[in-house]
């Protein structure tokens, strides 16, 4: 395991460390000088070089999609920061924003440079009010301060920021749902094609993007792509904040590289299972499909292990469970929150989601049979990669997992089906 | 296959007779993509992709399966979703026939029931969502093609889906009405029975009725529609697609107005106060025709008329009497229009008066009657006075044989001495010529009871036979067309029944703009294969 320096919560401990004052102290802002210094195409390729994936659940390369914002349509282009953190077991961001608001800032203002954008929104998750008066402070700083507004810098680069509230609804953390949020509609995802990096907020080609990815990027361009790529693994780049919820006796969150085996960070960082012996795992939020204490015994920390596993980085926060955890009502938990989320616009999740739900009540209730649970499973295959965005398929991972891999915790609360009553009886 | 550029992959298909399931897609609505029925297999380099068909546009050498197991598996599944909370009140909706959860559950379902759990109870049955529509919540399956129609067509957005997840219901906004002048058009895109008409409501199961190829005369634009009816009456006008027309949508205004035909209906051949039959009222005018100078006898004839009624009232002037005493008098007041079908002019075939070299210029024709220079006047589907009866009184009291020959009663019928029962455009066939110059055929839906019931131009004809005056001996319209053909320059080479479905264009100056002004080019391309 590697020692690095922290990147993304080196001022973490730091009073008053959302100041600029503290912020410029500890070499904040010091990537601009490198970054102006190199034409946008060059810093996407720097970008593209260091492997950075974006941290939102996804992981798609960050270089990639900073190159499909095309430059030649004469509309403005737009980042838009993606603040809604609302992937249930994800608290990460909100730390990012509380203590370090400046970081941001610089990765939005490299990101900007790069993609030739003059505009920035922050799309916060309404519920993060003490977040968004940091983020406003720290723009107010640094526009006064000259690293926001006209010519940032003496660089000839302008750029404006603002802060967006969302109301509260986990699907405008998807990117088009964001979108249609920040464009002051009901949040609901859009069709692709077009694809936002074409045509996007406001109809102009528009790259979205997480706060870590985002703050990520600022060492990137002052320590160069290799210094970059060389932390982690191969596939898995630089640093992440990751996150441990759930029955650990130590719940938190630490910086590291990629590559550490998941049963280190339970029993090092999270000092251990509470209360009973490892059950299951959901690795990087409820949507990524969970794995089995044994699964867990050769997993790390890295896109590739997790997709090794058939489960999913996500974000990179994980929900640790003890043996006296009930499967049933967690995935009762899940749909309810799905079903309750879906926007409603597509048939298979609008309809799916609160089917599965509906009989995970009546399994709970305990008048269904094993053909409910097969029913569980072929609504899942049924809602999953026929949506126009991924809602349904969070809901149909979790529920195929679950299943499938803690089927006796299921059994449990079926009542013998009518094909299991013996053949001379019926 | 070779289809247009930008055509969708659904487009592609339903254009050329591949069948698709699809509810949320309409060729004249933008692609909304959200029922997710419309799935096919693209082969892709990472093999074949599972992916919706309205939202692909085809592509060079495009290979597309909408058959294999797995994209037929995806349509079920879809349908069957669509179908998990749907109150199945098939017997008591007015969709029924004409539903594509029937149809396509017929076509791409057919599996077993199952839910497993109570049905869900969305609320919502019989809401009085504006003048026309009345809204089933339940049926709903929140395609949103209504919601677009009203964003895109006239505007007005008063619809718009409230609630998240299932919990998704459509509704009207607080305060607001689905009061435009297009409402109706709501009822026809729902492809299940969540929106239906005040008018048609219970009245008619769609499975009796009978569709017939026609045209709105209820301006001068023309809409095509189709006159659906059942022994002897018109329960409604539905829109006949015509993509250079008016797409599929047609205006409450004119939907609305089939009652209007079958009601305050001329019945019966009239001499004074006495009935008679048309054969003897025939012969009575003859004789007061007869004994007339060719100058004492005029005609009015009409922009509400077809092309033949027109051409053989003027025929019969031609031969009989003086072509000079024959016009067509403007006189309706204006309606309303916009920016999308409707006309302020409500004649449906002035272009074809204009055709004929009818003149519409009537006031020397109102000095000459005002003074008493005729004694018989011949009036065609015209109530000129409206309901001025002074007027009518005075001018019409200066003449002494006053011929009607009108479908409706009017201020017209009250003055004659001589009514004869005459067909409105659902009881006979003819043809229009519309604002923008668009010959139209219509064609007969149903058939009075009253066999004295003749359309004008055929009541003409035997009025000429017993005149004795040659070249009116026609069975029917059609083939009064065809002679007129013959005879007129731009129609040329032409047939009744050779006239396209939607049209053709004449080579005639346009009176009126093209429909749909401001509205953004229609966003999908229609996807008909070349030969």
């Amino acid at each position: 395991m590697q020692t690095v320096e922290p990147q993304l919560t080196k001022r973490f401990g730091l009073k008053d460390s959302y100041t600029l004052k503290v912020f410029l102290a500890t070499g904040g802002y010091s990537s601009l000088k490198n970054l102006f210094a190199k034409k946008p195409a060059e810093v996407i390729e720097e970008v593209k070089a260091s492997g950075l994936k974006g941290r939102g659940g996804a992981g798609f390369p960050c270089g990639m999609k900073w190159s499909f914002v095309p430059q030649n349509t004469g509309k403005p282009i737009y980042l838009a920061v993606n603040a809604d953190e609302g992937e249930p077991g994800t608290f990460t961001d909100n730390y990012m924003m509380m203590n370090d608001p400046h970081l941001l800032l610089e990765g939005i203002i490299c990101a900007c440079y790069a993609i030739n954008s003059h505009m920035a929104y922050i799309y916060v998750r309404g519920e993060f009010y003490a977040q968004i008066q940091r983020l406003n402070g720290a723009i107010d700083e640094a526009r006064k301060a000259g690293y926001l507004g006209k010519n940032i810098q003496g660089s000839g680069f302008d750029l404006e920021v603002y802060v967006h509230r969302g109301a509260g609804a986990y699907i405008c953390g998807e990117e088009t749902g964001l979108l249609e949020s920040l464009e002051g509609k009901p949040g609901k995802p859009r069709i692709k094609p077009p694809f936002p990096a074409v045509v996007g907020l406001f109809g102009c080609p528009t790259i979205i993007n997480n706060v870590k990815t985002l703050s990520s990027v600022p060492w990137i361009i002052a320590n160069g792509a290799a210094a970059y790529a060389a932390i982690g693994t191969k596939e898995s780049t630089g640093t992440h904040v990751f996150g441990l919820s759930g029955h650990v006796n130590q719940t938190g969150y630490w910086e590291m590289p990629f590559g550490l085996p998941m049963m280190e960070f339970i029993n090092h960082y999270g000092k251990g299972v509470k209360g009973g012996a490892l059950k299951a795992v959901i690795p990087g939020g409820s949507s990524c499909p969970i794995l089995t204490a044994k699964e867990c015994e050769d997993l790390t920390l890295t896109y590739e292990s997790m997709r090794d596993h058939k489960t999913m980085f996500g974000t990179g926060c994980a929900i640790v469970m003890n043996e006296h955890v009930d499967m049933v009502k967690v995935l009762k938990n899940l749909t309810h929150f799905y079903s309750h989320e879906s926007c409603g616009q597509c048939t298979p999740c609008r309809e799916g989601t609160a089917w599965e739900d509906r009989l995970m009540k009546k399994l709970l209730d305990g008048e269904a049979t094993t053909q409910e649970l097969s029913m569980m499973l072929e609504i899942a295959d049924n809602m999953e990669g026929k949506t126009i965005c991924v809602l349904s398929a969070a809901l149909a991972m979790p529920v195929r997992s679950f299943i499938q891999k803690f089927r006796a915790d299921f059994e449990k609360y079926c009542k013998p089906s009518i094909s299991a009553v013996p053949a001379e009886i019926s | 296959m070779e289809v247009p550029d930008g055509t969708n992959v659904l487009e592609a298909a339903l254009s050329n007779d591949v069948p698709l399931e699809h509810f949320c897609y309409h060729r004249y609505l933008p692609v909304a993509g959200n029922c997710r029925t419309c799935m096919v297999e693209i082969e892709g380099p990472k093999g074949a992709m599972l992916t919706i068909g309205c939202n692909t546009k085809v592509a060079e050498g495009m290979v597309i399966h909408t058959d294999t197991p797995k994209a037929k598996a995806a349509q079920k599944n879809a349908l069957e979703m669509l179908l998990l909370d749907h109150p199945l009140d098939c017997p008591i909706c007015d969709k029924a026939g004409e539903c594509k959860l029937q149809n396509q559950y017929m076509e791409y379902g057919l599996y077993d029931f199952r839910r497993g759990v109570p049905r869900y109870f969305k609320g919502g049955k019989d809401e009085d969502i504006g003048e026309h529509v009345i809204l089933d919540q339940e049926r709903c399956v929140l395609c949103t093609r209504c919601i677009r129609f009203v964003d895109e067509l006239p505007k007005t957005s008063e619809l718009g889906i409230v609630n998240r997840g299932h919990e998704s219901k459509i509704t009207i906004f607080p305060g607001a009405r689905l009061d435009n002048a297009y409402s109706g058009n709501v009822t026809d895109i729902c492809p299940v029975g969540a929106l239906t008409l005040k008018e048609f409501r219970f009245k008619q199961r769609v499975w009796f009725l009978k569709k017939t190829e026609s045209v709105c005369p209820g301006c001068a634009r023309g809409c095509n529609i189709t006159v659906e009816h059942n022994r002897g009456r018109v329960y409604r006008f539905m829109p006949r697609e015509s993509a250079e027309l008016n797409k599929t949508w047609i205006c409450d205004e004119g939907r609305f107005s089939f009652n209007y035909y079958q009601e305050n209906r001329v019945e019966e051949v009239r001499v004074g106060s006495s009935p008679k039959t048309l054969k003897e009222g025939m012969e009575q005018l003859a004789g007061i025709l007869s004994g007339l100078d060719k100058e004492e006898v005029a005609a009015i004839a009409s922009p509400w008329a077809s092309l033949e009624d027109n051409f053989i009232l003027k025929k019969l002037f031609e031969k009989k009497f003086n072509v000079k005493n024959l016009v067509a008098p403007l006189w309706a007041k204006k309606g309303d229009t916009d920016h999308l079908l409707k006309l302020a002019e409500k004649y449906p075939n002035e272009q074809g008066l204009n055709l004929l070299g009818i003149p519409t210029d009537s006031k020397d024709f109102w000095d000459k009657m005002e003074k008493g220079a005729f004694k018989a006047v011949i009036v065609m589907s015209q109530n000129p006075f409206g309901q001025d009866e002074g007027r009518a009184r005075k001018t019409y009291g200066k003449v002494k044989t006053l011929v009607v020959l009108s479908a409706h009663k009017t201020k017209t019928v009250e003055q004659a001495s001589l009514v004869f029962p005459a067909r409105p455009f659902t009881e006979k066939s003819g043809t229009f010529v519309n604002a923008t110059s668009r010959l139209q055929r219509f064609r007969q839906a149903i058939e009075p009871e009253n066999p004295d019931i003749v359309e004008s131009s055929l009541g003409l004809c035997r009025l000429a036979k017993v005149l004795m005056v040659e070249g009116f001996e026609f069975e029917d319209t059609p083939s009064i067309f065809n002679a007129m053909a013959k005879e007129v320059e731009v129609l040329k080479g032409l047939t009744f029944h050779s006239i396209p479905p939607t049209g053709k264009v004449l080579d005639l100056n346009p009176i009126a703009p093209e429909p749909f002004q401001g509205v953004k080019a229609q966003p999908n391309v229609l996807g008909k294969a070349k030969a």
